[in-house]
């Protein structure tokens, strides 16, 4: 009996040694694989307010994702997520119907992201952005 | 334990797994007075796997662009996470598995069994050497630095000695007059398509040699027969009966090789990792400047000190040619069936004769 345990306590140990050692090997492999946060994008993008006429929309990479800034006819500024709530694709501006039209699935949205028609289930994710001295700072 | 257990009998119904247990593992008998050295293919197959995995993992951020490529591999080593362990495991792997390709290489050599019926073991083997001696030289240009890129001119230029079609040889070799971006785009491919694929499949047919054939007794000390007693007329499989089974047995010798590899090549990888690079492989290639001291990888001294010696290239060439050929012709021309080192002096004196004197060659090559 003795000397299963020995036995036991042998095995026991042999797979502790193999455990760690195939945690050192995956563990750097996946730091390696694993997406850098810090080449996300910066949080804060400024556009000179002459640079966005009244009814057009402006895209650009915003934390490492598409962003979209938009000047109402009436002049308000919106900072919205290009990111379509339905299955991911970028929505496109259609300036002439003044909305934002998902090609993927014909999905359709306010200038302020609210849903119209089609299958999104949300409405866009707002930006914070502001409007001081000329400049418009989104995040 | 006993899901295990489960486990394994559930795959036994279905694809007789304790049969092919029986047959390759425990069953699977070798000679008793085998010895460490038999390990060293093993060893050698975990290396070439590690290779492909490392290599692999470069391949997802490495570019083969003569404008990109430095930096794509100067990212790795300084920004990314761990990129340096990958790197690292990579080109000393590399050297490495030259390393214990030579010593396999000898253990075969000394204990004589490359002969009849293992000449295919032996011949398989020695384009095995060859292919991984380019496999390296491919790979040693693609960080595109001063000092892979010198090597590589230095190297492809030597085929220019080669009469009528040398230097016609030279710029087909590059894809171009000099090393240049078409160089880098041709090596590349040898690197990670065609060469890993060629080596992957003789290593098969290497094994297979092996398995058909059954291992060579060791032939040294008293129970054993030390002359061949293979007969030329009839195919016949080397068994040991009464010998010690590959699992556990065997397999624990294999694990302990293993481990004493992994020792050591994690002692270059974490204590010694400038071991393999001088300051010019820190350096952007620079068509323009030769660096002061361009030498080859230290497997490849020899062949550059014999180079040198000659009076004229070719004749240099020449001569590494047919030690080569002689090398890998070795099985057709030493017939005689002794097996035991011991009892062949000359064998003794031109294998010792030879390692040292190619020992010497990359010791002068090294400090010329
Ligand atoms: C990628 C390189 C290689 C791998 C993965 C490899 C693998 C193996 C393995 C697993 C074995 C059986 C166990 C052993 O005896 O070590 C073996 C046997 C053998 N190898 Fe290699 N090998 C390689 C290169 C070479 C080279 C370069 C030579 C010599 C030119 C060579 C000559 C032999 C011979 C003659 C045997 C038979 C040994 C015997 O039956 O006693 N191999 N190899
Ligand atoms: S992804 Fe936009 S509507 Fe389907």
């Amino acid at each position: 009996m003795e000397n299963n345990g020995r036995r036991k306590f042998l095995g026991v140990c042999l797979a502790g040694a193999s455990a760690a050692a195939a945690a050192a090997a995956v563990y750097p492999v996946f730091r390696y694989l694993a997406p850098r946060s810090d080449q996300q994008g910066s949080n804060k993008v400024e556009f000179a307010e002459s640079d966005l006429p009244a009814g057009e929309a402006k895209f650009f990479e915003y934390a490492g994702s598409s962003a979209v800034l938009v000047k109402t006819s009436a002049g308000a500024v919106v900072a919205l997520s290009a990111v379509c709530t339905h299955l991911g694709c970028i929505v496109q501006w259609e300036k002439d119907k003044q909305d934002f039209l998902c090609p993927c699935h014909a999905g359709r949205y306010t200038p302020d992201g609210t849903v119209v028609s089609g299958p999104p289930p949300r409405p866009l994710a707002k930006i914070p952005v502001s409007v001081a001295n000329g400049k418009i700072t989104v995040g | 334990m006993a899901l295990i257990k489960r486990l394994y009998n559930w795959l036994d119904l279905r694809i007789g797994a304790k049969e092919i247990v029986e047959q390759e593992l425990t069953g699977y008998l070798l000679p008793r007075n085998i010895n460490e050295w038999y390990s060293l293919g093993s060893v050698l197959l975990v290396i070439f796997t590690l290779q492909v995995v490392t290599g692999l993992l470069l391949l997802v951020y490495y570019v083969p662009d003569a404008e990109k490529a430095f930096k794509s591999v100067t990212y790795i080593m300084n920004e990314l996470p761990y990129g340096w362990l990958i790197r690292l495991c990579h080109a000393v792997g590399s050297n490495m598995m030259v390393a214990v390709l030579i010593m396999h290489m000898l253990s075969t050599l000394f204990m004589k069994s490359y002969k009849s019926p293992r000449e295919l073991n032996w011949l398989t083997g020695f384009l095995l050497f060859t292919l991984v001696q380019g496999i390296s030289l491919t790979g040693y240009l693609l960080p595109w630095s001063q000092l892979s890129f010198w090597a590589t001119t230095v190297a492809t230029n030597s085929a220019a000695a080669i009469p009528v079609v040398g230097p016609y040889l030279v710029e087909f070799l590059r894809g171009s007059k000099l090393v240049g971006p078409a160089t880098l785009g041709r090596f590349f491919a040898l690197h990670v398509g065609v060469i890993p694929a060629v080596i992957a499949g003789l290593i098969g047919a290497h094994l297979f040699c092996l398995k058909r054939t059954g291992i060579s007794t060791p032939p040294f000390g008293d129970q054993v027969e030390t002359g061949s007693h293979w007969n030329p007329e009839h195919y016949r499989y080397e068994s040991h009966p009464g010998g010690i089974p590959f699992f556990p047995n065997y397999a624990l010798q294999d694990l302990t090789s293993i481990g004493v590899y992994f020792a050591v090549f994690l002692a270059v990888v974490f204590f010694a990792p400038n071991l393999l690079f001088t300051p010019d492989a820190f350096i952007p290639a620079n068509a323009f400047q030769t660096p002061a001291h361009i030498k080859p990888e230290w497997y490849f001294l020899a062949n550059y000190q014999t180079l040198k010696i000659f009076p004229s290239e070719l004749l240099g060439l020449s001569v590494q040619a047919a030690a080569m050929t002689f090398l890998a012709l070795l099985p057709f021309i030493d017939r005689s069936p002794e097996r035991n080192p011991f009892k062949r002096p000359l064998f003794l004196v031109c294998f010792f004769g030879g390692f040292l004197l190619w020992v010497g060659l990359s010791v002068w090559g090294h400090y010329s």
